[in-house]
């Protein structure tokens, strides 16, 4: 059986989260490996939000938010541009593979372009294998 | 503390769900979610009796939370909402996970969508037991109006409002009013001018006291949301620098309207190598000039018009353009009643005659000789020019379905009835406003037949033939249709928004100011002498990157805390 990754989106709720409607309402098939929490900008994302996911068995995490210039609350975006690389630097040190968390903007018409993004994810987590926090988790019970 | 207690409701939204979903499986995988006490299913949970079972569900297990696993929250949180408040549950204990628009309507997969709704349903479970009940605020309605664009529907729209009594800020980025309706000559099926139906509108709109209109002109940015929009203005930008003008509007009318098709991309038709090939709109003109005539001064003895420039093919576009049939009707009239000794023929695919008064004018047109030759669709008719003994100066090959026989057709001039596309700029303008388009760019509607001239952005309503290709009498009914609606608002005066705003424990904060800088509106304010910091709630647009950003943990996002967060990260993850 092929490995199935599951990604934990969180998606701001004017840009991407109504992206991610549209490739709905478009009938746009993607991958059903995703789960999206809604949040109302990527600014809201707290970095522990995505240590959380990865933690609590996550392979994959996606962030997306409004294009840069685009951001309903003016330059919340920007914010979430300059944490996300951040936060990955710091995941590397704990030998999770920068694959796993990826920021993407998605506006409100790019339903076809939120489902590429998902597609394209899970083939990448797929090949990658299970995360390693998970499978980290996974030993632990094991020995316990 | 136990778990509250807390009701779900699959919908399976007729097929739209089910037929991918296993709804009942959910309910029974729900039934043993964290304090869950009843799950059910049911065929449409936003009708009144999928409501009513709401109802009855929360006062017959004293529910304290409701989920409602159904469509995006973005259509129908605002039902679910009013259906707990009328049980007497406060309208933020609910909580909706989206089992269509993310998921039955994008996987195939029966088994692997279930596990999908299942794990949304339990997250939304799982975060609905953090809610916390809140009380809405009431936000003054600006009665101004923003149009944006100054055609059929621009004007209308205009009007309308204005005729109310309410400011509106008209904006076009051409030189005049009038839009594509201002370069038609007569209107099918009626034959009425169009010059005379723009002119009375454009003289009333230039002189109404309430309407300020600004051409040459752009919207540079749209800020805010329902009832207080400011949107910034590029006055006179596109004929010279211009200057920057800044507006509140409480309301946004888009009638961006449509452009034609281009022609030379169907080059089996010889746009723009054979002169005599025109489009409708350069017909137009030169019905407007009083003359038809070839490029070349002559009367034209054999005049063809092609249908489906564009439009209904799999090459171009696959919709219908909608206004092409009758308008060439109307140029057969037209043709026939200036050169009466011509022949005129009509090349189509389907004659489209679906509005009022157009069965009887197709049938009129038949009356007036015109000939009629059916193509197939996926194929296309051929022009060439003509050989030097015929008396035409071209010749349309034609496979003729009626007859089944392959038909040249003489012509001196070849009018292309062209389509309807998107503009060049349709995505730069949904995301100015906030707006999606179709997979063919045309601008999406609120529910494509009960909400059809509002969008998925609150406030922001459409109207005209950038919803999709359209006539003048539907282009019109919108716009008045988007004005009663923003009328409808006005008159309330108030405005209920969710009472979502951060809010600064004061005994955790540590009074260093980051969130005072991270903060859009200013919002936050810093008091020296407790040095702490605190929320202005009246200002704050609950984005949350204030909450995200405090190093001490101490702002909370209301009905967006980290525990519901956590929580649902938790139950996505199962």
């Amino acid at each position: 059986m092929t490995f199935e990754p599951k990604i934990v989106g969180f998606l701001c709720n004017w840009c991407s989260y109504s992206g991610a409607d549209l490739a709905g309402t478009s009938r746009i098939h993607y991958a059903p490996n995703v789960r999206v929490i809604r949040v109302m900008c990527s600014a809201r994302i707290d970095p522990t939000f995505v240590i959380k996911a990865l933690a609590d068995g996550a392979d994959g995490v996606l962030v997306c938010g409004c294009h840069p210039g685009d951001c309903h609350y003016s330059e919340g975006n920007y914010k979430t541009m300059r944490r996300m690389p951040l936060l990955k630097r710091m995941l590397a040190d704990f030998g999770i593979e920068e694959e796993r968390v990826r920021l993407e903007w998605v506006s409100a018409s790019e339903g076809m372009r939120f489902a590429d993004i998902v597609d394209d994810m899970t083939e990448r987590l797929r090949a990658l294998g299970p995360s390693p926090v998970k499978m980290a988790l996974a030993g632990d019970a094991v020995e316990r | 503390m136990p778990e509250p207690r807390t009701g779900v409701f699959i919908c399976n939204c007729g097929t739209n769900i089910a037929k991918v979903v296993d709804c009942d499986a959910v309910a029974e995988a729900a039934a043993g979610m964290p304090g869950v006490v009843v799950a059910r299913s049911y065929k449409y949970m936003c009708s009144n009796p999928g409501q009513e079972m709401i109802a009855q569900e929360i006062g017959d297990h004293d529910l304290e939370r409701v989920v409602v696993a159904a469509c995006s929250p973005r259509m129908h949180e605002p039902t679910f909402r009013r259906a707990v408040e009328t049980a007497g549950l406060n309208p933020y204990l609910v909580e909706m996970a989206n089992i269509r628009e993310q998921c039955s309507w994008v996987h195939d997969d029966g088994a692997r969508a279930t596990e999908k709704a299942e794990d949304l349903v339990r997250a939304a479970v799982m975060r609905v037991a953090h809610h916390e009940p809140l009380e809405r605020l009431s936000v003054d309605m600006c009665p101004n109006t923003l149009v944006i664009g100054g055609g059929i529907a621009g004007l209308t729209a205009a009007l309308e409002l204005a005729g109310a009594g309410k400011l509106v800020y008209l904006v076009e980025r051409q030189p005049g009013l009038g839009g594509n309706v201002g370069r038609v000559d007569l209107t099918a099926p009626y034959l009425d001018s169009a010059p005379d139906i723009l002119t009375d509108r454009i003289t009333r709109v230039l002189e109404h006291p309430d309407i300020t209109v600004m051409t040459n002109s752009e919207v540079v940015r749209l800020d805010g949301f329902v009832g207080n929009f400011t949107a910034t203005l590029g006055v006179n930008c596109n004929d010279g620098p211009g200057e920057e003008r800044r507006v509140d509007v409480g309301s946004v009318v888009v009638c961006t309207g449509y452009r034609e098709f281009d022609a030379s991309r169907a080059t089996h038709l010889g746009y723009g190598k054979q002169p005599n090939v025109i489009t409708s709109f350069e017909f137009e003109h030169m019905l407007r000039q009083g003359r038809i005539e070839t490029k070349e001064g002559r009367l034209p003895q054999y005049v063809a018009i092609v249908h489906c420039v564009g439009s209904r093919s799999a090459e171009f576009h696959g919709y219908c353009s909608r206004v092409c049939c009758m308008t060439a009707l109307k140029y057969a009239h037209e043709v026939k009643s200036a050169l009466p000794g011509s022949y005129v023929s009509d090349v189509y695919v389907d004659m489209h005659a679906f509005g009022k008064g157009c069965e009887d004018f197709y049938r009129r047109s038949a009356e007036v000789k015109t000939l009629f030759l059916m193509y197939g669709k996926g194929e296309h008719p051929v022009v060439r020019r003509a050989d030097p003994g015929d008396d035409c100066e071209m010749l349309i090959t034609v496979d003729e379905q009626l007859s089944g026989e392959t038909i040249e057709l003489p012509a001196d001039l070849i009018i292309l009835m062209v389509g309807m596309e998107p503009r060049e700029d349709a995505e730069s303008v949904t995301r100015l406003v906030n707006i999606s388009q179709d997979k063919d760019g045309w601008f999406i509607e609120s529910h494509p037949k009960l909400d059809p001239v509002a969008t998925t952005t609150d406030g922001v309503y459409i109207a005209g033939a950038c919803q999709s290709p359209k006539d003048i009498p539907d282009s019109v009914a919108q716009a008045r249709a988007a004005a009663a609606r923003i009328l409808g608002k006005i008159a309330k005066g108030k405005l209920e928004i969710d009472a979502m705003f951060a809010e600064i424990d004061q005994d955790r904060c540590s009074g260093c100011r980051v969130c005072n800088e991270i903060c859009p509106y200013s919002a936050i304010e810093f008091d020296a002498a407790e040095h702490r910091s605190h929320v202005i709630s009246a200002l704050c647009k609950a984005c949350g990157a204030c909450v995200a950003t405090c190093p001490s943990a101490a702002i909370k996002a209301r009905h967006f805390t980290d525990e519901q967060i956590f929580a649902e990260i938790a139950g996505v993850l199962g």
